[in-house]
């Protein structure tokens, strides 16, 4: 149900303002990002270090189409009219980036299940058997597995592929908030980039926990360099995350009285303790103390780190419980925040 | 009503603040003209004091969608249902609309509302279904103050167009660049 709010406007009510997108969307954009994080490190795997991290990119192409399909489930189950959502696949709405949206994550749901199919393990990968001409097409019979090289080329072809089109979903999941002049509260391209770091950094974490849990059923040091990437590149991300948070906050403090009004939602607002102790402390800050802790040896070049288990996965599960609260906030706090009327002022 | 048969009119609303004495008729006539479901209005009455204690005054503005130019909601829409007729009205297919609200949050009047039951947003068609049978809209022909006026904007001899070339008026968030089709006069 919708609730109504009226965090700062004493004195007016107009038409009231209302939640309408709740845990459904938060959870689609949430887990969007995701996707589109693990595929662009997976594709990032793909080429780095010149084979060196092949299991990332196989891990993250495993990985990679399942998080979003689940969001996609909740965002039709979202709709008023969930059996309509096809409207969506009849026309292209250049100016509106739900549109854009739609198309783009049809495309990279497309591309990394594709991806994923050749990062198999080959005797799975054996199991699924394509055409070899094209006058076999009709004949199923003389179908035969995927030639080696097929797929040693459609690995890097797709990794380079898909790798904007990651960007673009991660970057998606802020436009379709940031692009609403009306809601003064998202309506700064920091939203959109804020929100593409994000994914990334999730991304990165959900293959860390999942390397993680993983290598303690293989040989605990087996992943022990592809954590080293993993956690080197969360914790870059997180460090661009606080850059973009901290030009948000003056921007919008320095912005329009509605923009300047808006900050109130999370500045003594009802978002105020799950953005600062959520977002920023658990999310943010925690897990870059416990990611700089790991890597200190190596910054400071005193050797390799050391595999501890319980460090990874809690920086990872921070990452994505901090990454979780960050969408609850924006989505929730935006919807409330409105222009201010003229005569208010 | 003005004459229609000269050239494309330009529907707008002419609010005259002082004349409303916040009734609520006209939210009442539109619920039964329209069949809103309850809980939902199209129409309503922002109130907003002036001043403080001593020097108080309180202020009514009839408002409902402002059919604007330049709609936020139009754009935004993923699979075109909203859309802007030649005359300007801003209305919803309903057979498109697959209820992802989105026009909700775009819209910064907050003009819209979501049919639960229907699965669709819906909000003020300026009774497009009385217009086009050359009635004015439910609330105009019920305000009992003589707050709401319609017409042509597109007409110079319209009682809207004469309003506005006389007397001093607003719109409402004119730095959302939605050219509304709501003005306000000014006392």
């Amino acid at each position: 149900m919708p609730t109504t709010y009226d965090p700062f406007l004493q004195g007016y009510s107009g038409s009231p303002t209302t939640i309408e997108w709740g845990l459904l969307v938060v959870i689609y954009l949430y887990t969007a990002g995701i996707s589109a994080g693990i595929f662009a490190m997976s594709g990032l795997a793909t080429y780095l270090g010149g084979g060196r991290y092949r299991r990332i990119a196989r891990l993250g192409a495993l990985l990679a189409p399942w998080p979003l399909m689940l969001g996609l489930a909740m965002l039709v189950f979202d709709l008023g009219r969930p059996l309509h959502f096809w409207l969506l696949f009849t026309t292209i709405q250049f100016t509106s980036p739900m549109s854009i949206g739609s198309w783009l994550l049809t495309l990279f749901v497309i591309v990394s299940l594709l991806y994923l199919v050749l990062w198999l393990p080959r005797p799975l990968r054996n199991l699924i058997r394509v055409p070899q001409r094209v006058g076999d097409l009709l004949a199923p019979a003389r179908w035969q597995p995927i030639p080696s090289r097929t797929v040693r080329i459609g690995r890097g072809v797709l990794a380079a592929v898909g790798f904007p089109i990651s960007l673009g979903v991660g970057m998606y999941t802020g436009v379709l908030l940031g692009a609403i002049p009306a809601r003064p509260f998202w309506n700064t391209p920091m939203v959109a980039q804020l929100f593409l770091f994000s994914a990334m950094s999730t991304g990165v974490a959900f293959l860390l926990l999942v390397a993680t849990l993983v290598g303690d059923l293989l040989d605990p040091a087996a992943l022990e360099h592809e954590r080293h990437l993993l956690v080197s590149v969360d914790a870059v991300l997180i460090v661009l995350e606080i850059f973009i948070i901290i030009p948000f906050f003056l921007h919008q403090t320095l912005n329009t009285w509605s923009s300047a009004a808006s900050l109130k939602l999370i500045l003594g607002g009802p978002f105020t303790a799950p953005f600062w102790i959520g977002v920023i402390g658990l999310g943010l800050l925690l897990p870059l103390a416990v990611e700089g802790y790991e890597l200190f040896p190596i910054i400071l070049k005193e050797g390799a780190i050391k595999y501890r288990r319980q460090l990874s996965l809690a920086s990872s599960l921070l990452v994505l419980i901090g990454g979780f609260l960050l969408r609850y906030v924006f989505v929730y706090a935006g919807q409330l925040s409105h222009f201010l009327p003229v005569f208010a002022r | 009503m003005a004459d229609t048969t000269k050239k494309t009119p330009r529907w707008v609303f002419v609010m005259e603040p002082k004349r409303c004495i916040d009734c609520e008729a006209c939210m009442v006539a539109c619920s039964v003209e329209n069949n809103v479901p309850i809980g939902h209005h199209r129409n309503w009455i922002a109130h907003q004091t002036k001043g403080s204690y001593p020097d108080v005054s309180l202020f009514f503005a009839p408002e409902n969608c402002h059919h604007c130019t330049n709609p936020p909601c139009e754009r935004v829409c993923p699979t075109g249902a909203t859309y802007r007729r030649e005359d300007g009205l801003v209305l919803i297919d309903y057979d498109r609309c697959i209820g992802c609200r989105y026009c909700i949050q775009a819209c910064p009047y907050d003009a819209r509302y979501f049919d639960e039951e229907r699965g669709v947003v819906d909000k003020c068609t300026f009774c497009v279904h009385r217009l086009d049978a050359g009635q004015p809209p439910a609330c105009v022909e019920t305000c009992v103050g003589g707050a709401r006026h319609f017409g042509d904007l597109n007409d110079p001899e319209s009682e809207v167009s004469k309003l506005l070339a006389t007397h001093q008026h607003y719109t409402l968030y004119p730095e959302a660049g939605t050219g509304p089709a709501i003005f306000y006069l000014v006392d």
